[in-house]
């Protein structure tokens, strides 16, 4: 079993650092337009977040996906992937626990995917704030 | 925001470098990056402590994905004594995360600087042992909390169990709450917790600790992304830098002289840690 969620496991974390690399790099080299001018974002970088998000419009929640065309934001899709490579991994294995007999730990590891994806819908900010 | 102008590209060259240091520095030193990632940057750099801890916890989070598959593949890192933990660790850390995000940042700094000089004190006095494996209590008998995994240094198979599981779950709340509050990564915790409180053999503790960061710091990151708590000015360059310094710091790993290097990262730690108490205290600005 920690063969397999180690195969997943990099391939998985591989491709998003990628992402995350040529995302950048085509951020610095300007070839899709920022939503935050880069001559600009000193003047906002040290601002609390809430003080940034009202200054400059950055997304909050989800909607940066609507502006993954644009140079910085782009650089949240690896990210994000980053965020999904343990809750594939989890996927993978709760199958062959259950399958061993482990029912517990396919249990706890269940729960764990219903956390990860509580946390990475946005659902458990909500939750926990009460906004959004 | 000083009054003096810098051109936008210094500030992020600059994290490059600091972070290939830390990468580099780091691995001699046997921490991990996050803990002196966020200090570090936090208290000399000009992003706000929120961006921070955001890029603090995504690079921890890389380091763990990175080096998650080798420990696995090794068996020094077991998901059997993983998978509870973790569970708790990142419930805890989404709590930890929203409380970061919505607390002052004075606040934070000084909780931030208390922190750090903890870690200093647990890492200059904490002493890890391996002794003869425990009795394992009824949780960890339940959760199949047990194994045998290869000790490729002494050629065996070593049988390892757990204890006081009740207590290593309430330990591993609270370093959820820390690793969501300060992006710290929380492997100068896990490990004590594992081995020196539940009884796991210090090698798989030290490789079980760098698993259950990826998935305690997964959610934590959520939850700032979902703030808009990510710059990728911030957090690419710093990913980059110490990536690419922890390739140099294993080269380095043979011939540098560990035992000062973690004393460096020692002193610079309570440094760090010192700037982030005074500057939530208005003291050093």
């Amino acid at each position: 079993m920690e063969l397999i969620y180690a195969r997943w496991l990099s391939w998985c974390s591989r491709i998003a650092l990628a992402v995350l690399v040529v995302t950048f790099v085509l951020y610095m080299l300007g070839v899709h337009r920022p939503l935050i001018a880069l001559e600009r974002l000193p003047q906002v970088w040290g601002l609390a977040v809430d003080e940034f998000v009202a200054a400059t419009g950055a997304p909050t929640g989800w909607r940066w996906l609507g502006l993954a065309g644009s140079g910085d934001y782009a650089n949240l899709i690896g990210v994000a992937m980053l965020g999904l490579v343990t809750v594939l991994c989890y996927l993978r294995v709760v199958p062959l626990l259950a399958r061993s007999g482990e029912r517990a730990l396919a249990l706890v590891a269940a729960v764990q995917i219903a956390v990860l994806l509580a946390a990475a819908s946005g659902l458990a900010s909500t939750l926990l704030a009460g906004n959004h | 925001m000083d009054g003096v102008i810098t051109a936008w590209w210094v500030w992020p060259l600059a994290l490059f470098g600091v972070s290939f240091a830390i990468g580099a520095v780091a691995v001699l030193a046997g921490v991990g990056g996050g803990v002196l990632f966020v200090p570090i940057v936090g208290g000399f750099f000009p992003f706000h402590l929120d961006f921070v801890r955001g890029a603090g916890l995504l690079l921890a989070l890389c380091g763990a994905l990175s080096a998650g598959p080798a420990l696995l593949r090794n068996g020094l890192a077991s998901l059997r004594l993983a998978l509870p933990l973790a569970l708790v660790g990142s419930v805890t850390s989404i709590g930890g995360a929203m409380l970061g995000l919505a607390l002052p940042t004075d606040v934070l700094q000084v909780a931030l600087g208390a922190t750090i000089l903890g870690i200093v004190a647990l890492m200059g006095f904490g002493r890890s042992q391996d002794a003869a494996p425990p009795k394992p209590d009824g949780l960890a008998a339940a959760l199949g909390m047990h194994g045998v995994y290869h000790d490729a240094a002494i050629g065996r198979d070593v049988p390892w169990c757990v204890h006081r599981t009740p207590a290593g779950l309430l330990a591993f709340g609270g370093i959820g709450v820390l690793a969501g509050m300060f992006g710290l990564g929380a492997g100068w915790a896990n490990v004590p917790v594992l081995n020196l409180l539940m009884g796991a053999p210090l090698k798989l503790s030290v490789g079980t600790s760098g698993f259950l960061l990826s998935v305690i710091d997964t959610s934590a990151a959520w939850i700032y992304l979902h703030r808009g708590a990510v710059l990728p000015m911030l957090v690419a360059p710093s990913i980059i830098g110490v990536m690419l310094g922890a390739k140099v710091g294993v080269r380095l790993l043979r011939v540098a002289p560990a035992r000062i290097v973690r004393r460096v990262v020692l002193v610079l730690l309570l440094i760090a840690g010192l700037r982030a108490l005074l500057k939530g205290l208005g003291a050093w600005n």
